[in-house]
């Protein structure tokens, strides 16, 4: 009797687990879009359930992109009809096209909730994950992934790729001339820059030779005074002895008032160093994600220099 | 060696690792060259790194060592249990979600004092569900996993704010208190907890008689006079705010409340009253000697001090919990 008793609370036990799993699966099942709901645009359509292609055949009407340097170029290159959603951090302060956001859609970067949308074109540079290309690609849909841009020339090919992917090469085209130039005139300006910089986040990061950074402080006409390479501390120590003769602190919209706990940035050495500056404000927006608007960050360095 | 000589010994050491600590850095100094900074005579590059970056945060990891030492000590000797802590009991955890909670509704910037207040009621708040918990439960190993609880509640606290955080620097930051370090601190840092510490310490101190009674049990302690109630509430508030300051200071380090009572314990005759001091100092010297592990381990990224104190505890803590199984059974 017992073991006839056992034998049906296991068979209970299966059926409620069994159930959960398809409660579990049937959740955001209904076919519908997951866009952010605060968001939403009413504008958005809802398709009719349609494969999507296994590459684009025409230019990609339906482009969603899964974070925030994805979503510069799609703000800067696409037409804005033909873009679905953004990520949730398009209207962020470190996202530079931020006020070009407003308006539109955005989607959590879950494969489930893109896949919902029926996009024919999916732009990614980190967002949903190392497997998203994967599991997009396996579902058919194109995805154009940005990569990680490590130097100007790096951000030339990238918008190039990106304008011949939405369909608008010339756009592209005009981009990268307008970047150039806007580089050529910082150039020209700052040939009589003799002075050295140092830069630095709120979260005492300071970019050495191999970054992107370094390159902007090189084009501006500056030499960066950190010299050891990649990202590193804040040289607390060596500003004990020296310092350079000039600040640029990369800020960002509302965080400019967080700084860390933690960081170096706080510490009464860094906080006197900057105060005796000079100090020059970048907005950090512009030296993130490596776009085509780093040219901001060359003219305000530039600029600071008189 | 006496208990006296143990004082000596160890006040002599943590002074020579804080000194060391001082030598130790990115910008190369001889002894000579400390020296005559610390006294105020080296160059002024000389002295703003001795002074201004080295030395606080030697103090910092002595002055964190000696409030979870002592917190550690005297909740051991309230508890009667050898592996009550502020990491194991959650106190520290408890202290870092407050310091989260500041962080994740912008309130760092309603004044400095709210990160070390907020630390200090997280500390008060476990402490005292402890304390409440000690008299409910006979069971040590309830209380201890009482304290277990608190910590997991506390850290998926933590992780529900860090998941929420409202920017990746936010984000960073709160990561960070859970991690526990004394990198980049300053005189400023110091200075506001310093209060905080102080009352705790001071707290603890006056308890010392009531921990030394309790050793015979809580009937005899009565017995001898020992008001119980007051014995609890000063180990509850002075463990509170003592932890509270440190964690304020460092972000949550475990384990070293655990480790420096224990290494102490034999020479003070298992006395809990005569723990005290020495395990503050020891456990300050323990911190000082593992920040200058952290600063020169060959890694790429610095070593979080939380960190190597955990790696180094927690193998402690399953070590002392086997003993007391085996001489239990």
């Amino acid at each position: 009797m017992a073991a006839h008793e056992a034998a049906r609370a296991r068979s209970l036990w299966s059926l409620f687990t069994a159930g959960c799993v398809l409660a579990g699966c049937a959740v955001d099942g209904s076919g519908l879009p997951a866009l952010d709901e605060a968001t939403a645009s009413p504008d958005v359509p809802v398709p009719a359930a349609s494969p999507a292609p296994d590459a684009p055949t025409e230019s990609p009407r339906r482009i969603v992109s899964l974070d925030y340097c994805a979503d510069q170029y799609v703000l800067g290159l696409a037409d804005r009809d033909r873009i679905l959603a953004l990520s949730p951090d398009a209207r962020e302060a470190f996202s530079y096209l931020r006020h070009e956001a407003e308006g539109l859609s955005t989607v959590r970067q879950r494969i489930e909730d893109v896949l919902a949308l029926h996009p024919d074109l999916v732009v990614r540079s980190y967002g949903g994950g190392p497997r998203a290309t994967l599991f997009l690609q396996q579902a058919g849909v194109p995805v154009l992934a940005l990569g990680f841009m490590q130097d100007i020339d790096a951000v030339r090919a990238t918008v190039r790729r990106a304008a011949a992917t939405f369909g608008v090469p010339e756009r592209g085209e005009s981009l990268v001339t307008e970047m150039d130039a806007g580089l050529e005139r910082a150039k020209r300006r700052a040939q009589s820059v003799d002075a050295d910089i140092l830069y630095l986040s709120p979260a005492g990061v300071s970019a050495g030779p191999g970054t992107f950074v370094h390159e902007l402080i090189e084009t501006a006409g500056f030499d960066n005074f950190q010299r050891q390479p990649g990202w590193r501390s804040l040289p607390l120590e060596r500003l004990a002895y020296e310092t350079p003769e000039r600040y640029a602190v990369g800020l960002f919209g509302r965080n400019r008032s967080h700084v860390d706990a933690w960081t170096p940035f706080r510490h009464p050495v860094a906080t006197r160093r900057v105060a005796e500056g000079p100090m020059t404000p970048i907005d950090g927006a512009t030296v993130t994600c490596g776009g085509w608007y780093l040219v901001d960050a060359v003219e305000a360095l530039v600029e600071s220099a008189g | 060696m006496t208990g006296r000589a143990l004082l000596w010994w160890l006040a002599a050491a943590s002074a020579s690792a804080v000194v060391a600590a001082c030598l130790i850095g990115s910008t190369p100094l001889g002894i000579g060259r400390v020296v005559a900074a610390l006294a105020g005579a080296g160059s002024p590059g000389d002295q703003i790194v001795v002074w201004e970056i080295r030395l606080p945060r030697a103090l910092a990891a002595f002055a964190v060592g000696a409030a979870l030492g002592a917190s550690g000590a005297a909740m051991q000797g309230l508890l009667r249990n050898p592996l009550a802590e502020p990491g194991v009991l959650g106190v520290s955890a408890t202290a870092s979600l407050g310091a989260t909670f500041v962080i994740y509704y912008g309130l760092v910037d309603v004044g400095a004092f709210a990160m070390p207040l907020a630390a200090i009621a997280g500390a008060l708040a476990a402490t005292s569900v402890l304390t409440v918990a000690a008299l409910r439960v006979g069971s040590m190993v309830t209380l201890i996993l009482v304290g277990i609880g608190l910590s997991s509640f506390a850290g998926a606290m933590m992780s529900l704010l860090m998941n929420f955080a409202p920017n990746p620097f936010s984000l960073a930051d709160m990561l960070s208190w859970t991690l526990g370090t004394v990198a980049n601190r300053s005189f400023a840092d110091l200075l506001l907890a310093a209060p905080f510490g102080i009352a705790g310490l001071g707290l603890l101190a006056l308890s010392r008689r009531s921990l030394s009674a309790l050793t015979l049990g809580e009937e005899a302690a009565a017995g001898v006079g020992v008001d119980l109630p007051r014995a609890r509430r000063l180990v509850v508030i002075g463990a509170g705010l003592a932890t509270g300051a440190a964690v304020s200071v460092a972000g949550a380090i475990g384990f070293v409340g655990i480790v420096a009572p224990h290494l102490v314990r034999p020479f003070v005759d298992h006395d809990p009253a005569r723990t005290l001091a020495p395990s503050a100092l020891l456990a300050g010297l323990i911190l000082v000697v593992a920040d200058i592990g952290v600063r020169i381990a060959p890694t790429s990224a610095e070593l979080r001090l939380g960190v190597v104190a955990a790696l180094i505890g927690a193998p402690f803590f399953v070590w002392i919990a086997a003993r007391r199984s085996m001489s239990n059974a």
